[in-house]
C-alpha cells in the first residue's frame, strides 16, 4: 500500500464510519435510558431510506438541477428520512416498548420484542413498498469535488460526512446542554430519583427514541443516496452500528461516534488488504479484541454523566 | 396501545390482498399441478417474476385451449433465491401429491439444496435458469434436468468475446460469492487464461454495503475489461461506484444481471455494459413474437429474462403429461421428459444421460441509451 492508497481508503472508511456513527447514536441513547438493545433500530434506518425516496418522488427533482435546486432536494430528502425515521421510532416505543415498561417486563422480554418488531417492520416495508430495491431519485450530478492529498472526494461523500458531523454535533449539544438532554441524562442515571424530582419519564423516553430515530432515518436516506433502498437494507449496517456502539461504550454518545468511525475505517482497510470477503471479519475482530481488554468499550459506559 | 391497533389492522388488510395464484381451471378431468420454485420475494424477485409469468402463461393457455382432457394448476414455491429457504420451498411442493413436475429451482444455490430432495421424491425438476455446471455432474441428482446452457458455455462466450476485442489484455473477474457467481467466475477465468489474457480475481459478497473499495481495486489494477459474475441487484451499485472511480474499460456480466431492473437501479452507470445470456430476446425473434404479444396482453408488460424459456419448459411438461395418457406418475413423467426431444419456441429441448442440456447457444445484450439492446448470438459476434 502506498501513501496515496492509504488516503483513498481512509476517505472511504470515514464516509462509511460517519454513517455508522450516526446510526450507533440511536442504539446508545436508547440503551442509556432504558438498558434496552433496540434491535428494531435497523428498521428505523431502513424507514429513513424509504422516507427520503418518498419525499423526493413527491417533489420530483428536475433532470438537470442547478446547484441551489440540488441543495433544496437534498434537504427535502433529509427531511423525509428524518420524519419517517422519527415517526417509526416513536410508534415503536408507543406500541411495543411502553406496554412492556408498564408491566415491568424483564429484559429478555424486551429483547425478544425488539427482534419481533424488527421482523414485523421490515416485512411490512416489503409489503408496502414491494420487495424490489428502489433507486434513489437523482438529486445532483455526483461529481468529484476536490482532492485531499491526491484522493478525490465526490459530492455524495462530502454530503454524508457533512450531514453526519452536523448531526453528531447537534446531538452532543442536545444531550449535554439542553433541558431535554438533562432529562435524558437524569433518567439514564437513576429513573426513580428522576421521577421523584418531577421528570416525566414517559416523555423523556419517547423523546430519546425520536431523537435516535431522526438520526437513524437521516442516515438511512444518506445511505440510499449512493446505492438504493430496499426493505432488507437495515440489517447489516444496523448490526455493524450496534457493534460500534458497544465498541465505544454502550450508553456513551461520544463513544458511539468514536466506535462508528473506528469500525468504518477498519472495514475499509480490511477490504483493501484482504478483499471484500473479509469485510465484517476485520470489524468484529477489532470489537472482540477491544472488549477483551476493555469490557466496557473504549470510552466506557458513562451513562448519564456528561460524556 | 391505541397506536398499535391501526398499524396491525393495516397489515392485515395488506396481507389479505394476497397474490393471485396461476390461472383459472379449464380443461376439466384430472387436475395436475406444476410448481415453480424461484425467488418470488426478497432480492432478485424481478428475475423470479419474469419466470413465473412464463410458467403461468403456458398453464393458462393450455387450460383455455381445450386440447387437453386434464386441468393444469399452478403452484408457487418461493425460495427467495436463497439456500436457506430452498428446503422449505421444495418440501411444500413434494408434500402435495398432485404436483407432477417442478419448473426450477431457478437459482443454482437453491438447486443444489432442493434437487436431492426432489430426487428422493422422484419428482422431476426442470430448471431453465440454474446454470452452475456442477449441478449435472455425473447425473448426481436423479430427477434434475437442466433446460439451459450452463455457465461453461456462458464463461466461454465471455472469454471469446473479450479476446476478440481490440486492446483487451488484462481482465478482472469479480464474483459475488454465490454458487452461481463463483461457478461462472471460475469458468470465465480458466477460459480467459486459455485465450492468453492475464486475469485477476476478486470476490465481493452480494450484500456488501459499500462497493467503493472494490471499485478502487478495479481502477487501481488498470485492467482493460471487467467480468462481474453475479446478479443485477449488486451490479447496479457496483457499476455506480466504478463510474465514480473513473473506470473506463469494458464491463460484462451474465444472465443474473440481464434484467431491466439493472438499468432502473444503475441508471447511467450501467450504460455500455455487455450482458451475456443463454436466453433469447422474445421480441427480436419471429418464433417468439407471438408469445411476446400474448404475454404482454396477459400481464400488461413485456416478457423479461427467461420468460420465454419458462413458457417453453412448462409447455414441454404439459405435452409430456398429455403423452402419458391417463397414466401420469412422477417417475413416468421424468422418464419421458429426460428421453424425449421437444421443439420449443426458443430452442430444441433435449437432455443427455446426466440431465444436461445438449445445446450451448449464448446470446449477447448491451445497455444502450437506457435500454437493453439485443446484439445477437455470440458465434455471430466473434465470427467463431
Amino acid at each position: 500500500m502506498s501513501l496515496s492508497d492509504i488516503w483513498d481508503v481512509l476517505v472511504l472508511g470515514v464516509v462509511l464510519g460517519s454513517l455508522y456513527a450516526v446510526i450507533a447514536i440511536g442504539y446508545t441513547l436508547v440503551y442509556g435510558v432504558l438498558q434496552l438493545l433496540n434491535f428494531a433500530h435497523s428498521e428505523v434506518f431502513m424507514a429513513g431510506g424509504f422516507g427520503g425516496v418518498i419525499a423526493l418522488t413527491l417533489f420530483e427533482p428536475p433532470v438537470d438541477p442547478s446547484g441551489f435546486q440540488s441543495l433544496l432536494y437534498v434537504l427535502i430528502g433529509i427531511l423525509g428520512g428524518a420524519l419517517l425515521g422519527g415517526a417509526v421510532a416513536f410508534g415503536l416505543e408507543r406500541a411495543a416498548y411502553r406496554p412492556l415498561r408498564r408491566r415491568n417486563a424483564s429484559r429478555l422480554i424486551f429483547l425478544i420484542t425488539a427482534i419481533g418488531a424488527s421482523f414485523f417492520l421490515y416485512n411490512l416495508a416489503g409489503k408496502l413498498f414491494g420487495r424490489y430495491p428502489m433507486p434513489m431519485p437523482t438529486m445532483y450530478e455526483n461529481r468529484q469535488l476536490f482532492e485531499v492529498f491526491g484522493t478525490s472526494v465526490s459530492v455524495t461523500q462530502l454530503l454524508i460526512v457533512v450531514a453526519a458531523v452536523v448531526m453528531l454535533v447537534t446531538v452532543d449539544f442536545a444531550v449535554n446542554r439542553t433541558k431535554m438532554g438533562s432529562g435524558i441524562r437524569a433518567v439514564a442515571q437513576d429513573p426513580e430519583v428522576a421521577s421523584l424530582m418531577g421528570v416525566d419519564i414517559d416523555k423523556v423516553v419517547s423523546r430519546t427514541f425520536v431523537l435516535g430515530g431522526v438520526m437513524g432515518g437521516v442516515a438511512g436516506f444518506l445511505f440510499g443516496t449512493n446505492l438504493q433502498v430496499e426493505y432488507t437494507m437495515g440489517f447489516l449496517p444496523g448490526i455493524t452500528a450496534f457493534a460500534a456502539a458497544v465498541l465505544g461504550g454502550i450508553g456513551n454518545v461520544r463513544g458511539a461516534m468514536l466506535g462508528g468511525l473506528t469500525l468504518g475505517v477498519v472495514e475499509a482497510f480490511t477490504v483493501e488488504l484482504f478483499g471484500d470477503a473479509w469485510r465484517y471479519a476485520g470489524a468484529f475482530a477489532v470489537l472482540v479484541l477491544v472488549l477483551m481488554f476493555r469490557p466496557t468499550g473504549i470510552l466506557g459506559e458513562r451513562v448519564g454523566r456528561a460524556a | 396501545m391505541r397506536l398499535a391497533i391501526p398499524v396491525a389492522a393495516g397489515a392485515l388488510v395488506l396481507t389479505a390482498c394476497g397474490s393471485d395464484d396461476g390461472g383459472d381451471s379449464g380443461g376439466g378431468g384430472t387436475t395436475y399441478k406444476i410448481a415453480y420454485q424461484g425467488p418470488l420475494s426478497g432480492q432478485n424477485v424481478a428475475l423470479g417474476e419474469n419466470m413465473e409469468k412464463g410458467v403461468q402463461l403456458a398453464i393458462n393457455e393450455a387450460n383455455e385451449s381445450g386440447d387437453y382432457d386434464f386441468t393444469v394448476e399452478y403452484v408457487a414455491a418461493d425460495d427467495q433465491g436463497t439456500e436457506t429457504q430452498a428446503t422449505a420451498a421444495a418440501q411444500s411442493v413434494i408434500d402435495d401429491p398432485d404436483v407432477v413436475a417442478v419448473v426450477g429451482p431457478a437459482f443454482s444455490g437453491p438447486a443444489n439444496v432442493a434437487a436431492p430432495l426432489y430426487a428422493q421424491a422422484m419428482l422431476p425438476a426442470v430448471s431453465a435458469s440454474a446454470t452452475d455446471p456442477t449441478l449435472t455432474e455425473g447425473g448426481k441428482f436423479a430427477t434434475f434436468l437442466r433446460a439451459v446452457p450452463n455457465d461453461n458455455a456462458q464463461g466461454l462466450a465471455m472469454a471469446d468475446f473479450l479476446a476478440a476485442q481490440d486492446g483487451v489484455e488484462q481482465v478482472m473477474v469479480v464474483d459475488d460469492v454465490t454458487p452461481y457467481g463463483e461457478g461462472l467466475a471460475e469458468v470465465a477465468e480458466s477460459e480467459l487464461t486459455a485465450a492468453g489474457l492475464s486475469v485477476e480475481r476478486q470476490s465481493v459478497p452480494a450484500d456488501t454495503v459499500d462497493y467503493g473499495g472494490a471499485a478502487r481495486t478495479v481502477t487501481e489494477s488498470g485492467v482493460d475489461a471487467l467480468i462481474y459474475a453475479g446478479y443485477y441487484e449488486a451490479l447496479a451499485p457496483f457499476a455506480t461506484r466504478l463510474a465514480e472511480a473513473g473506470y473506463e474499460g469494458i464491463g460484462i456480466s451474465g444472465d443474473g444481471s440481464n434484467d431491466d431492473e439493472l438499468i432502473n437501479l444503475g441508471g447511467g452507470a450501467v450504460e455500455g455494459w455487455y450482458l451475456t445470456c443463454p436466453c433469447t430476446e422474445p421480441t427480436a425473434n419471429e418464433a417468439t413474437a407471438a408469445f411476446a404479444e400474448a404475454y404482454e396482453s396477459e400481464f400488461g408488460l413485456p416478457p423479461g429474462t427467461y420468460s420465454a424459456e419458462h413458457y417453453d419448459v412448462t409447455n414441454m411438461i404439459i405435452e409430456e403429461i398429455a403423452g402419458l395418457g391417463g397414466d401420469v406418475s412422477r417417475e413416468a413423467l421424468h422418464r419421458n421428459l429426460a428421453e424425449n426431444e421437444y421443439e420449443g419456441l426458443t430452442k430444441t429441448f433435449a437432455f443427455d444421460e446426466n440431465g444436461e442440456f445438449t445445446n450451448t447457444a449464448i446470446f449477447m445484450y448491451q445497455v444502450e441509451g437506457g435500454a437493453r439492446a439485443y446484439l445477437g448470438g455470440i458465434d455471430e459476434l466473434v465470427g467463431g
